[in-house]
């Protein structure tokens, strides 16, 4: 009885940690289009993207304020991960492909 | 389920045999596709011509504005020498550019660039050879504000045409205004233009709308090549045979950044970085690239060949590959069928 209440402790303090740093997200690349699954994300959360194409893809985020942050060269089959940084409206793109684009409005915190 | 054979394989295997015959009960036969058929005809739909031409609810076509447009385009009053007008350089004879290695601007200046076609811009999603502009619209007054180009900023060109007799009638009619002639009425109307500016019927698009004879053997085997071993379509993907991408594919490096100018420094890959051009109607005698460098189209294969030079920016699209005789010869056949008849161009009476 006692380990059991240790294990449930031990759990509860996972699923805590893992709200307090915010969900995980996963959006795939598909030839050039990002397969938007309709994110409700908020900061601290995370977004993975991941190559399923043929090609090579370089997102980049565009904050409301203009501020944007890059993801770097992204090859067939990886994967590239960001957290967001700021609430408000978010557009993602990519700079070999303009023709990519999603765009999700992010809630504070 | 993935196939047994490599897709190239499958195509060159379908593009020699074409379709197969299978039994069924009762002794009669029907046709079947087989599987590499079936990848033929998902991968031909790729290329199929779409049916119509996508105007931005923004700025809905009428046949006034694209007379007011195709006017301006002419016009070289738009000018300030009032020498130079869109079709100086975007020359419908010319397949709408000017055979140049690269641009001629203000001042018989050679400029860095070579002057891009502009048919099937209705579809694209970045403009200039470096993207900087995201509409036609916002393209339309690039060249001619720019001081190395037309070199008129558009509120001389909006007093200019303000005094031309015979415009304000027009811009009235495209636009209904009170005050119609303003720079982005100019700009709308050019656009407007340019969107019907569209690729003729090639052979290339009778095959894929299922007349088997409109291309030759070679051409189909071209096709294969194209779409397999060369990767080519990795980037001229879709009917357009571009997709607006930008890469660095290696070329000798200039003072030119490409694309690289505008993103950020921390983004290698468009370091060097230019548009993927379309494929149609490609004037097969050149001059080829975004500052012409290239002057014949087998130097052209012997580049993608070889790979491009190494270099932190180079495209991951990019890879060396093996090219026969043959498949060298198929190629360039294949991208002759890529070409349709020109279209007859009737140039406007200028008021």
């Amino acid at each position: 009885m006692r380990r059991l209440l240790i294990v449930s402790a031990a759990l509860t303090t996972l699923i805590c940690v893992s709200r307090a740093s915010g969900e995980d997200f996963e959006v795939s690349i598909h030839h050039v289009e990002l397969q938007d699954p309709g994110l409700k994300a908020k900061v601290g959360d995370t977004i993975t993207f991941v190559n399923h194409a043929g090609i090579a893809h370089n997102l980049y985020l565009t904050y409301e304020d203009g501020q944007i942050e890059t993801l770097d060269t992204q090859p067939p089959r990886t994967s590239k991960r960001t957290v967001l940084k700021q609430a408000g409206h978010v557009v993602v793109r990519c700079w070999i492909h303009p023709i990519i684009r999603m765009e999700l409005d992010v809630a504070a915190k | 389920m993935k196939p047994l054979l490599p897709l190239r394989s499958l195509i060159a295997i379908a593009l020699s045999c074409g379709f197969s015959v299978a039994p069924i009960r009762g002794g009669s036969a029907v046709a079947v596709e087989d599987p590499a058929q079936q990848s033929l005809h998902e991968l031909k739909d790729q290329f199929r011509r779409p049916a119509h031409v996508p105007f931005p609810k923004a700025n809905p076509p009428t046949p006034a504005k694209v007379a007011l447009g195709k006017a301006l385009f002419f016009d070289p009053r738009l000018s300030r020498s009032e020498s130079i007008s869109c079709a100086t350089c975007h020359n419908p004879s010319l397949g709408w550019s000017d055979g140049l290695p690269r641009a001629v601007g203000f001042g018989m200046v050679s400029l860095p660039r070579r002057t891009p076609s502009i048919r099937n811009l209705a579809w694209g999603a970045a403009f200039q050879w470096d993207g900087r502009a995201d509409s036609l619209e916002a393209q339309a007054r690039m060249p001619i504000a720019a001081p190395d180009e037309m070199n008129m900023p558009m509120d001389a060109v909006v007093e200019r045409l303000k005094g031309v007799p015979g415009y304000a009638a027009l811009f009235r009619e495209a636009f209904g205004d009170d005050e119609p002639i303003t720079a982005r009425n100019v700009t709308a109307a050019l656009a407007t233009f340019q969107r019907t500016l569209v690729s003729g019927e090639a052979p290339f698009d009778r095959w894929i709308s299922g007349e088997e004879s409109a291309i030759e053997p070679d051409a189909k085997r071209g096709f294969a090549v194209f779409t397999g071993k060369a990767g080519c379509a990795a980037c001229h993907s879709g009917w357009r045979f571009t997709d607006d991408s930008f890469h660095d594919i290696g070329l000798k490096a200039g003072e030119d950044l490409g694309r690289g100018k505008f993103a950020p420094p921390g983004v290698i890959a468009m370091q060097n970085a230019f548009k993927t051009p379309s494929l149609r109607d490609l004037q097969i005698r050149g001059p080829y690239m975004h500052d012409g460098q290239i002057d014949s189209l087998d130097a052209v294969l012997d580049h993608y060949a070889k790979g491009g030079e190494k270099r932190p920016s180079l495209s991951f699209e990019m890879k060396s590959f093996e090219l026969s005789e043959r498949e060298r010869r198929d190629l360039v056949a294949f991208l002759r069928t890529l070409q349709a008849e020109p279209v007859s161009v009737t140039l406007p009476q200028l008021p």
